[in-house]
């Protein structure tokens, strides 16, 4: 496994969002959904970046949307998650899990 | 910034979007709230380009690690262009910055290389911690030449101490030229001077111990390797060519080496002799190698290896004691031979007591304005960093390091300082050449190597990115204080107090009070300056040249000599204009010659430990009082029956009266001159003798006719122009006998001219120093009031469109300045006040705290002050009211 193509922390979270909202999945429905469901408040510039590094990892695929009034007459970008995206993130799923289930039947042992 | 693309496009919806959401709500936090993320946007996106465009990491492989030699490099040369686009891009601040910069090293430049000219520069010589510098202390000099023969007693007694002790005097020369003599300095040194020194001639050999045999037997020369180059080409056949010095040939045995410019720092002599042809080259009889009176002498000795100089004044002490008791009449109780380390010595102790605080001063004052200069670059910077702040905090929050920021910055005072330190060297070259080109009624060339060497260079470049760090690294700091959350807020259009204003304020401030203290200085040395050039110094109120001539003693005769001198008066008084010609040895203040005899009148004690009095003299002749203007108040002057064969005759000055014969009428009576009986025949007016700033002092004439004399000035009093008679008078002289050597030529003007010349430089310097500081302060009160303005806006534009006079908000503004103007002047004024007291030593009829200087410096300052912050202030006529409002 090389360094790009592993998932960092706030990259695992945009690309949960991003699975998350679907086809409404845009860079201010991925902050809206962060501050939300996460608890986590960050600036635009970095909700950008972090899509622009997961589209570059090959994990995330954006094309461009519709204009709307409300936006200066600027269209969106609407983003989704690729395949090698959903494998990542089921890739550290399966670490998690691997080392929650160790966790899980220590404190059952501990507690029992 | 932002990518090019639909995707910078979509970045861009997206805060539209959210801001018009958070206007609803709260426009002004909303319009915060923008600001900051598109900056953050733009930011990032303009990094990250960067990275890629510059740091291939991933594309190609290869590594540049953080914190190595490349990355280094990498951020250095990134920090510099980017330094060097900002200055570029406000030609006009780093203008004034490198400028004031300029001004500043430059004079700290020009300064410090006279200061390593006089003082510092290394001398040639082997081994210089072994040698000394023998002097003898007597009555009034602490540090006095030696005689030979002392020289010679001391050589005997010392053996066990000395490895080898020789010495040097000074002697002018008349070089023989095609187009008559020309003077040069040189020096008539023993046969091992040059060994003790470790010096080895460039070509050629040096003078030796062969050359030190028999008085009048060797004439040969060494040339100083500035004479070969500018008499001989540098030709590399020099050596065996001959010298024509006062109508005798020099065999040329020699060249000195180049990085030895002579004994006596400031006097760089043409060409070295032996000793043995002091009287030759002195074209003297009085045979100076034999005379135990005539004290000049310069002894230097080199220690034996692992003595110190305790154990040499031991010995030394023995020989004095030997002397005081084998010859009283020259050596008197107080009479002793003392050491100095010859790196201690930079001319001689004496006068190295005034060139240390001197140049301590000078420096001192050129520090001071280098100060001002730095405060007004900090206080450009400062307000640079207001404007900047906002970057910088985006920055900062974007988790950039402040090390590397403070770095940037500080890359960018750091060119300005070079810059600055460019243009200081540039300036400095410049002040030199004039001052070397300067026309100075100097007693003597000097002679001083003011190029600019590593040492100064060095300096310079110290000083110059010194300065950048000290100065720059405050602002640096300032602005980019962590602190960012209250730069966020935005307080561009705020009219709250802009962080830096208070360390700006400060630097206004301090450069007022430092230039108080400079100009209160030049204010006193002014003062002084003025309260001198109002002193009579007793003679000399008219047009008069004055020509000196030496009479060859080999070619003429005392006899002959005196009818040379008195065909000469005669021819003098017949040119046009002239009034009255005189004659005399030595014209009273002649700073480097002063003269003195041993007097006795009975009833009169002469001081503690010594059996006389010494009292200055000089020989003239009948016409001499006329002509220079000192008129006979009781008795009579010399008249020509006083001749020789005649009773010795003598005049004295009202102070020998009033000393000698209180209560008394001294005409008539005798007085004993070096042991022999005198009768005093008139009494003249006391003039100054020494100094100019001088209590009265005794002063005895002797008879010139009476007392030959092969050295004389002529002096001729004219009607018409001092400056063309000189020049007639050289003629007359040389149209009697075309090889007569003139030593000297000038006019009473000039010659009392040098008296001055101290206090003049000192209050040119000065003052040029102090208008420099003035001129900076003024730029640094100007850019301050400027950017209160500029900051202010916001409010004035309220202010103006609510209907406020335009002038009261001038007022305003100007009053704001001055209230620092105010607080540094009275800071200046007590600084100023300690500082005229260290001065005081250099003032002449100026008390140091004097009134008219501490009233007027500050009026001055007020004046200057208020035109540069009332100029800017003006300027916010100019604000447009609504626009100022729009700003935000």
């Amino acid at each position: 496994m090389t360094r790009e193509s592993r998932l960092g922390e706030l990259e695992e979270l945009v690309l949960l969002s991003v699975l998350r909202l679907g086809e409404r999945a845009d860079g201010g429905s991925v902050r809206d959904e962060l501050a939300s469901e996460a608890g986590r408040s960050v600036s635009v510039s970095t909700v950008y970046v972090t899509l622009m590094r997961l589209e570059e990892k090959g994990f995330a695929t954006s094309w461009k949307g519709e204009p709307t009034p409300e936006r200066g007459g600027k269209a969106r970008r609407m983003y989704a998650v690729t395949e090698e995206g959903v494998g990542a993130l089921e890739a550290v799923r399966a670490v998690r899990d691997h080392l929650w289930s160790g966790v899980d039947a220590a404190s059952e042992a501990a507690g029992g | 910034m932002l990518p090019p693309t639909d995707r910078g496009a979509a970045i861009l919806g997206d805060l539209h979007e959210e801001f018009l959401a958070r206007a609803s709500i709260d426009e002004r936090a909303a319009r915060s709230w923008f600001r900051r993320e598109a900056f953050g946007v733009g930011l990032r996106y303009w990094r990250r380009a960067r990275r890629y465009r510059r740091e291939p990491v991933a594309l190609d492989g290869r590594t540049i690690q953080r914190g190595s030699w490349e990355g280094t490099v990498d951020v250095i040369t990134r920090n510099v262009r980017y330094a060097v686009r900002r200055l570029a891009k406000n030609p006009m601040f780093t203008l004034v910055a490198v400028l004031s910069l300029g001004l500043g090293i430059g004079a700290n430049t020009a300064m410090f290389s006279l200061v390593n000219a006089t003082i510092i520069r290394d001398t040639p010589y082997d081994r210089p911690e072994e040698l000394v510098d023998v002097f003898e202390r007597a009555e009034g000099f602490t540090h006095g030449t030696l005689s030979y023969p002392d020289y010679e007693d001391f050589v005997e007694g010392t053996t066990d101490v000395f490895a080898a002790v020789g010495g040097t005097q000074l002697a002018l020369v008349p070089l023989d030229s095609d187009d008559g003599a020309e003077m040069l300095f040189g020096e008539a040194v023993t046969g091992n001077y040059f060994s003790i020194l470790g010096l080895e001639a460039a070509r050629g050999r040096m003078i030796s111990e062969e050359d030190h045999v028999a008085p009048g037997a060797h004439p040969v020369v060494v040339l100083s390797h500035d004479f070969w180059v500018s008499h001989f080409g540098a030709d590399p056949e020099a050596v065996g060519r001959e010298l024509r010095i006062g109508g005798r040939a020099y065999d040329v045995i020699g060249v000195a080496p180049e990085e030895f410019s002579g004994s006596v720092r400031g006097i760089e002599p043409a060409a070295y002799f032996p000793i043995m042809m002091i009287d030759q080259l002195n074209n003297s009889t009085t045979r100076i190698l034999e005379g135990r009176g005539n004290q000049s002498f310069f002894g230097k000795a080199r220690l034996l290896p692992g003595l110190g100089v305790s154990q040499a004044e031991a010995a030394a002490d023995r020989v004095s004691a030997r002397l005081r008791r084998d010859h009283p009449d020259y050596w008197g109780a107080d009479k002793a031979f003392v050491f100095e380390r010859t790196e201690d010595v930079i001319m001689n102790p004496m006068i190295d007591r005034f060139i240390v605080p001197a140049a301590g001063m000078i420096m001192a004052v050129v520090g001071l304005v280098l100060l001002i200069a730095c405060a007004n670059l900090a206080s450009f910077l400062l307000a640079r960093a207001a404007d900047r702040r906002k970057e910088i905090a985006v920055r900062l929050a974007m988790g950039a390091r402040r090390r590397a920021l403070v770095a940037q910055l500080l890359t960018e005072t750091v060119i300005l300082a070079g810059l600055g330190g460019v243009l200081g060297v540039i300036v400095a070259s410049q002040a030199l050449a004039l001052l070397l080109a300067a026309d100075l009624p100097l007693p003597f060339p000097i002679t001083l190597d003011l190029s600019l060497d590593r040492t100064v260079l060095g300096f310079s470049l110290v000083v110059s990115v010194g300065a950048g760090l000290l100065f720059g690294l405050a602002p640096a700091l300032q602005s980019t204080n962590p602190d960012v959350a209250p730069t966020l807020r935005d307080e561009t259009a705020g009219g709250g107090r802009a962080r830096g204003a208070f360390l700006r304020d400060a630097l206004v401030v301090g450069q007022v009070a430092v230039s108080v203290v400079l100009l209160v200085a030049a204010g006193l040395f002014l003062r002084s300056l003025d309260a001198s050039r109002g002193i009579d110094p007793g003679f000399g109120d008219a047009p008069i040249g004055m020509v000196q001539v030496v009479v060859p003693a080999d070619r003429y005769s005392e006899e002959e000599g005196r009818a040379y001198v008195r065909e000469l008066t005669g021819r003098l008084s017949g040119l046009s204009g002239v009034t009255s010609v005189g004659v005399v040895d030595n014209v009273p203040l002649e700073q480097l010659n002063n003269q003195s005899v041993r007097v006795n009148v009975d009833g009169i004690d002469p001081p503690v430990g010594r059996d006389y009095h010494l009292v200055d003299y000089a020989e003239i002749d009948d016409g001499f009082f006329e002509t220079v203007g000192i008129p006979v108040v009781a008795g009579r002057g010399f008249e020509p029956m006083d001749r020789p064969g005649t009773e010795p005759v003598v005049l004295v000055n009202e102070e020998f009266a009033r000393r000698f014969f209180p209560g008394v009428d001294p005409v008539g009576r005798t007085v004993s001159i070096n042991d022999d009986q005198a009768r005093v025949i008139g009494v003249s007016a006391d003039h100054k003798v020494r100094m100019l700033g001088e209590a009265p002092r005794p002063f005895v004439y002797r008879s010139y006719e009476q007392r030959y004399s092969s050295f004389v000035w002529l002096v001729a009093r004219t009607t018409g122009d001092a400056d063309r008679l000189v020049v007639e008078m050289m003629a007359e002289a040389r149209a009697l006998d075309p090889d007569m050597v003139i030593v000297a030529a000038k006019t009473m003007e000039r010659h009392l001219a040098i008296l001055l010349l101290g206090r003049e430089l000192g209050a040119m310097v000065v003052g040029g120093f102090a208008l420099l500081a003035l001129l900076l302060a003024s730029i640094g009160l100007y850019g301050v009031v400027s950017f209160a303005v500029a900051r202010r806006a916001r409010e004035v534009g309220i202010r103006l469109s609510l209907g406020a006079d335009p002038r009261s908000v001038i007022r305003m503004l100007t009053g704001g300045g001055m209230r620092l103007v105010l607080v540094g002047s009275v800071l200046g004024l007590l600084f100023a006040a300690a500082a005229a007291q260290l001065l005081s030593r250099l003032l002449y009829g100026v008390p140091p705290l004097d009134v008219p200087t501490f009233v007027g410096v500050p009026l001055v300052l007020g004046l200057v002050a208020l035109l540069a912050s009332w100029i800017p202030a003006r300027r916010v006529t100019r604000i447009d009211p609504v626009g100022a409002l729009r700003a935000e």
